[in-house]
């Protein structure tokens, strides 16, 4: 791995640019931190990394075996399925077959008990439980580029501790992106970049 | 070239009205078919053309061509409009019903079926690069419909549409082909023009 | 470049997903087999006794099939754009994985609605069906197609603003080289009429066309 470059990207929403020729660099074994008021892009960044989004002009790069995935609150898991059931389907999706074992660890790692809540709907999950599932498949898929766009809230400060934890190990193999206003978050970053209004 | 266009057309109009004669036992209202003809060829060169530029679009994501798309789509759907009025006037004078689900007449009705389609789709997405794109793609789809219906049509419907060209050769009038070709060159123009605006 | 096995797991899951969805939240095919019955019922009642030709009946089929599918089809995206589990599922699935995997979910659906308003629809119409196999294949071939375009359909219709109608609107141009000839073909099955078998290859011609269309137009979106 070796980064994801932003040549000369600009993307406008409507009449309002939201970024007009931007160049960037994201290097692998970092953490990069990006703050900025509402409304600044902090989000649209991070789809534009992942080429959720494509620009207007310009690209942006990346090696072409990596694969992205992602923690957002706009990027919801079935309700209507099981907790294990959503695990086990993100990571079919990416060729990764799950074993019983890998699952209870998955959920050891992100505080969320599969013995007592694996087989239980999403629906009945409160928001920082969702959270911690969804964190459970990003690990699973364990992809190169890690796109987290407020990854720690609605948590509490175990699961905050569990998920820092869990992000500056994995750092040292991955391109992880971070999109917060909060300071606890923007501590653990090596680089931070300040989206202007 | 707003000269030309001009021009051409006084003198087809001219040339309907006192140079043309009147179309055996239909009397001077059947003249409308140098109407018909040519609305009913740029209706379909409209389809074409709406199709080509959503194919340019795609390939080169320039807005241009979706506004280009767009504009033929427009037009189309108008001169489709008076094209099916104007046929439905020849068709009452000449087989004695407004309608009968005549070949032609069933494909012109498919035509105006999907321009409309195409605007209503255009109209319901606000978001100006989502709409481009999603349209584009309808606009091809619905462009592969075209060669079938020309096959399984002419199968399902009985024909009243005089063929101009018949096995024992051209049935029409020399002077009637000659305007009628003008017409549609002429109208041809007007489309050319309108798009360029 | 994926490998072909790959992609096929990837669509398997995605079947069985929606499958267990569907099972799960029934409203969905509830609405769509429900809406065919109410409309076979309605138009049984009010043509009642009288004795109706075989392209009547034919075209009643086929329309009844159209409309029921377009409540059963239009949200194959857009339930998942509300539930906004569709950028996860876009994020992590392959593009033409999740085409073809809906693909799959619609043409099943249909071909359930399809066994449950055939008999009911020969019930109450009194059909008599000469060619069984010649209406089974039509169907058959008719509904690949009403899946393939449906399920693109519904992707374009995902981001308008208006829903109600728009994919109706949208399906029915685009499928009509297969509904004409199905309905002839439909027709001729309830007689003893010759058989015109290039209306067939018309239809799974037709199919082809829309499958590989959409396959590449869908990597446009």
């Amino acid at each position: 791995m070796t980064g994801i470059f932003f040549d000369a990207v600009t993307l406008s929403f409507g009449k309002r640019k939201i970024f007009d020729n931007v160049t960037l660099k994201f290097d692998c074994r970092k953490i990069f931190g990006v703050t900025g008021a509402n409304g600044s892009g902090k989000s649209t960044l991070l789809k534009l990394a992942g080429k959720i989004l494509h620009p207007d002009s310009g690209t942006v790069n990346f090696p072409d075996n990596a694969q992205i995935a992602a923690l957002s609150p706009e990027m919801k898991i079935y309700d209507a399925l099981t907790a294990v059931e959503n695990l086990k389907f993100f990571a079919r999706l990416r060729g990764k077959i799950l074993s019983d074992e890998k699952i209870f660890e998955l959920g050891r790692r992100t505080g969320l008990d599969m013995k007592t809540f694996g087989n239980e709907r999403t629906e009945n999950f409160s928001t920082g439980m969702r959270q911690r599932l969804k964190f459970a498949i990003l690990l699973a898929v364990d992809a190169d580029i890690w796109l987290l766009d407020e990854p720690t809230a609605n948590l509490d400060d175990t699961g905050r501790e569990n998920f820092f934890a869990e992000i500056q190990a994995a750092k040292s193999e991955k391109i992880i992106l971070l999109a917060t206003n909060d300071v606890a978050e923007a501590q653990i970053c090596d680089e931070i970049i300040r989206l202007p209004m | 070239m707003n000269k030309i266009i001009f021009l051409l057309t006084t003198g087809i109009v001219a040339a309907i009205i006192f140079f043309v004669p009147p179309i055996k036992g239909l009397g001077e209202l059947a003249k409308i078919i140098f109407f018909h003809v040519p609305t009913a060829w740029v209706s379909v060169v409209a389809f074409f053309s709406s199709a080509f530029f959503a194919s340019k679009f795609l390939r080169t994501n320039n807005f241009s061509f979706d506004e280009l798309s767009a504009r033929a789509a427009k037009l189309g759907f108008v001169f489709v409009l008076l094209s099916t009025i104007s046929g439905a006037i020849f068709s009452k004078l000449t087989w004695g019903a407004y309608w009968n689900w005549d070949p032609r007449q069933t494909t012109i009705f498919v035509l105006i079926l999907i321009y409309g389609a195409y605007l209503t789709l255009r109209a319901a997405i606000t978001d100006e690069k989502i709409r481009a794109k999603v349209s584009a793609v309808y606009s091809l789809l619905s462009v592969l419909t075209v060669p079938f219906l020309v096959f399984v049509i002419p199968r399902m419907y009985f024909s009243l549409h005089p063929s101009p060209i018949s096995s024992s050769g051209v049935e029409m009038d020399s002077e009637v082909v000659i305007v009628l070709v003008a017409a549609v060159v002429d109208a041809t123009l007007i489309f050319v023009r309108l798009m360029r605006r | 470049m994926k490998l072909f096995g790959s992609r096929c797991d990837c669509v398997l899951a995605i079947v069985r997903k929606d499958f267990l969805l569907n099972l799960r939240r029934r409203a969905t095919f509830a609405a769509m087999m429900m809406f065919a019955l109410t409309t076979v019922a309605s138009l049984s009642l009010s043509t009642g006794g009288a004795i109706l030709d075989e392209k009547f009946l034919a075209a009643i089929l086929w329309v009844v099939i159209f409309f029921a599918a377009t409540a059963g089809l239009s949200g194959t995206f857009d339930d998942e754009a509300q539930a906004g589990t569709l950028s996860t599922l876009k994020l992590y699935g392959d593009a033409q994985a999740i085409l073809f995997g809906k693909m799959f979910v619609s043409m099943l659906s249909l071909l359930a609605l399809t066994i449950f308003i055939l008999p009911i629809f020969c019930v109450l119409f009194d059909v008599n069906v000469e060619k069984i196999f010649l209406l089974l294949a039509t169907i058959l071939f008719g509904l690949i197609g009403l899946a393939a375009a449906g399920t693109l359909t519904a992707a374009l219709t995902t981001s308008a603003k208006i829903k109600g109608g728009l994919f109706a609107i949208l399906l029915f141009p685009v499928t009509l080289p297969i509904f004409l000839p199905a309905i002839r073909l439909t027709e001729i099955s309830f007689t003893s009429a010759q058989v015109d078998s290039s209306l067939l290859v018309v239809i799974g011609a037709f199919d082809t066309i829309l499958i590989l269309a959409s396959s590449i137009l869908y990597d446009y979106l």
